[in-house]
């Protein structure tokens, strides 16, 4: 298995939904230059949103990248899914944090949020959207479940806001003196959204195996 | 699969006729589709509860239509970023799918098909729109409800539905790709949901679809100045411009679209334009609001002794100001019990929907002021104006008082309410019973000290025998500048402050 990682590189690259992440990426960046480009000096809380959206901007380019067209054809290759899932990932990742990176510099800095703790949001957004997908992927035989993915990310980022319990406190500003425990609640849902990821990621195999429409069914 | 098609089928005419029909065939399936889609499913009964919880106890049981009207507007926004999401990948379907090539061996064209998507969406705005007349109507068949609605600004959220949609068809057909949507709608929601718009009432900030302008008072419907019929015909202008642009895009090239285009776009110009002339307060606008801020022609109705003059739109509700007066009156004695008063209602409209000035106190005798909103709070804030004016005289005098009278104003004014203790927490602006506070009226507030409060905390929380005959004896005594609170709380039996007090403390 470890020969074929190499090989996979290239062509895996070439496979990634560039256009959608690319789109997802500037917009973001726009978005997030947009206060200092017009000479604005945002409150707090409005950096705070304008952060939070980008993130979400940032999610919803990241649902679409393990939309895999050729699914039906990868699925009975030796390769396991988690390992070509992970190359995708592997491979975005170090460009995603280059751009959360610039997002947090762009952002007007006088009324930034703590670096960290925002990271920490977005980082559940983005993982949110990964667990979304596979768990997409693994449940359904969508070969690009990435629209409904964005949806669904999308409702919930309307959703949860204006339906979450007061006493969670996810939504706070940062002045607020429950936002380092509203963070480490975060951490809990990066933590329970990264587990969720893990769990869908394999093919499923064996008694619980195929669905109906499955390919290794007799033909 | 691998049968071989033999025999041609036969040739079939498809007229002008028979192209509608398959437009509508599949605007009727799409339509259905984009109905059931989940976004959407979920959006509407977001919605519909919505407008069940918040209609329950709006506006305290007495709505201004006016207000209600503008109060439909907003959450059809959010259905409609629901529909613009399933529009669009409804219309992307083929696309995502890879059928695209599978289509186009059809008889209907691409922009047929488009067409057909565009007008998938309108069934979701009938939808909002019986939901809005669902809420409307609710409102205005409250007992308490006064004023007259507009229709166009009822319009506002069915036609914000049908923008929303037609253009996630066009965006559809400009960008063919699935990411577009949803980080459209993620700007969309910046923009228009989260108020990160600039704000102010000037002509951009009109070409938003919803412009709810909230007013911290109800102002008559004929003082409001918003270009509301202009605004509606700006967003059906832009709808349908987005559907036929959308279409044409898509290939159309024949006189309809084309002529579509150019009609629809100088309908949502014209809308624009004018709606950001009205933006502006025009002279005469600002006139009729000087003049009912400073002399406004009321509406005056007899009510056993009182008068009460409102404005027309607020007549009906002459008999529930009237049947506080005569419950406070009731309770009082000596010459105040059949004194003959006159409730004012009064308004500052000057400085427009967003100001709030605040009314002066009249200083003519007898007069009370009443506002334009009614229920909860303003209940017990008038009952004490009107207490105020029939202890001390005049409004003005009664927002001076600082001895014991105040006892018994604030015994007037609430102990034939229902929860007088809870509504002298309400009546009091930091929503205590205990300490000193400031006490709300319509103009000038009223002052209580601690010692005051303690006494009527007394004589509300467990009331001794008689109060009520106690204030009618001692009347000329209870309500004579200077009375102590001591002896006040003496006359009515109950315990005095600890310490003797004064407003200056």
């Amino acid at each position: 298995m470890r020969g074929v990682t190499p090989a996979l590189v290239g062509p895996v690259w070439r496979t990634l939904p560039w256009r959608g992440l690319a789109a997802a990426g500037a917009l973001g960046l726009l978005l997030a230059a947009a206060p200092d480009a017009v000479g604005a000096e945002p409150a707090s809380w409005e950096t705070l949103t304008l952060l939070r959206g980008v993130a979400l901007i940032g999610a919803l380019g990241l649902a679409f990248l393990l939309d895999d067209p050729a699914r039906d054809l990868t699925a009975p290759v030796p390769t396991r899914r988690p390992l070509r899932q992970a190359l995708r990932v592997a491979m975005v990742a170090p460009l995603a944090a280059l751009w959360w990176t610039a997002v947090l510099l762009l952002a007007p800095s006088a009324s930034r949020p703590p670096a960290g703790d925002i990271t920490v949001e977005a980082a559940v957004l983005a993982v949110l959207a990964l667990a979304g997908a596979a768990t997409a992927v693994r449940l359904t035989d969508e070969a690009r479940p990435g629209p409904s993915v964005a949806a669904a990310l999308l409702l919930v980022a309307v959703l949860v806001p204006l339906l979450a319990p007061e006493s969670w406190a996810l939504f706070v500003p940062p002045e607020d003196p429950r936002w380092p425990a509203a963070h480490d609640r975060w951490a809990v849902l990066l933590a329970a959204a990264a587990v969720v990821w893990g769990v869908c990621g394999p093919e499923p195999m064996g008694r619980w195996g195929r669905r109906s429409r499955g390919i290794a069914g007799p033909a | 699969m691998s049968a071989v098609l033999t025999v041609t089928p036969p040739a079939v005419e498809t007229g002008p006729r028979g192209g509608t029909r398959a437009v509508l065939a599949l605007a009727r399936f799409e339509a259905r589709r984009l109905l059931l889609s989940i976004p959407v499913v979920i959006a509407f009964v977001a919605y519909a509860a919505w407008i069940v919880w918040r209609t329950r106890s709006s506006w305290d049981g007495y709505p201004a239509l006016q207000d209600v009207d503008r109060a439909t507007q907003s959450m059809p926004m959010l259905v409609g970023l629901a529909v613009l999401l399933s529009a669009n990948l409804a219309a992307l379907r083929s696309v995502r799918h890879g059928t695209e090539n599978h289509l186009a061996v059809l008889v209907m064209t691409p922009w047929r098909r488009t067409a057909a998507h565009a007008l998938s969406v309108v069934p979701a705005a009938l939808l909002t729109a019986v939901c809005v007349a669902g809420q409307f109507a609710w409102e205005a068949f409250k007992p308490g409800a006064v004023g007259r609605g507009s229709p166009a600004e009822l319009l506002v959220g069915p036609l914000t539905v049908l923008l929303f949609g037609t253009f996630g068809v066009l965006l559809a057909r400009v960008i063919r790709s699935a990411p577009a949507a949803p980080l459209v709608l993620v700007l969309l929601l910046f923009t228009l949901v989260l108020g990160t718009a600039p704000g102010g009432a000037s002509g951009l900030s009109w070409l938003a679809p919803v412009v709810a302008e909230t007013s911290p008072d109800t102002l008559p419907s004929d003082l409001l100045g918003r270009p509301a019929a202009w605004h509606a015909l700006y967003l059906a202008g832009a709808a349908l411009c987005a559907a036929f642009l959308a279409v044409l895009v898509a290939g159309a090239r024949n006189l309809a679209v084309r002529a579509g285009v150019v009609l629809t776009l100088a309908l949502a110009v014209t809308g624009g334009v004018m709606q950001a002339g009205g933006a502006a307060p025009s002279p005469e606008l600002t006139a009729a609001r000087e003049r009912a801020s400073v002399r406004p022609d009321l509406t005056c109705v007899e009510h056993g002794r009182s008068t009460y003059c409102a404005f027309p739109e607020w007549e009906p509700r002459t008999g529930t100001w009237a049947g506080v007066v005569d419950r406070v009156q009731s309770l009082t004695g000596g010459s105040a019990h059949d004194r003959r008063l006159v409730v004012r209602q009064r308004i500052d409209a000057r400085y427009g929907m967003e100001g709030d000035a605040a009314i002066p106190a009249l200083t003519d005798a007898h007069q009370v002021t009443v506002g334009t909103s009614w229920g909860g709070n303003r209940v017990p804030e008038f009952s004490s104006a009107v207490a105020a004016v029939l202890v001390a005289g005049t409004e003005d005098a009664g927002g001076e008082i600082c001895d014991g009278r105040m006892v018994t104003l604030m015994w007037l004014s609430l102990s034939w309410q229902d929860d007088p203790l809870n509504a002298l927490r309400r009546v009091r602006v930091d929503d205590s019973v205990r300490g000193s506070a400031v006490v709300l009226s319509p103009t000038d507030p009223l002052s209580m000290t601690e010692g005051q409060t303690d006494v009527v905390r007394r004589l509300l929380e467990n009331s001794p025998a008689g109060v009520g005959e106690q204030v009618k004896a001692h009347w000329d005594e209870l309500t004579s500048p200077g009375v102590t609170t001591a002896r006040a709380a003496e006359l009515l039996g109950v315990a005095g402050p600890e310490k003797a007090d004064s407003c200056e403390e």
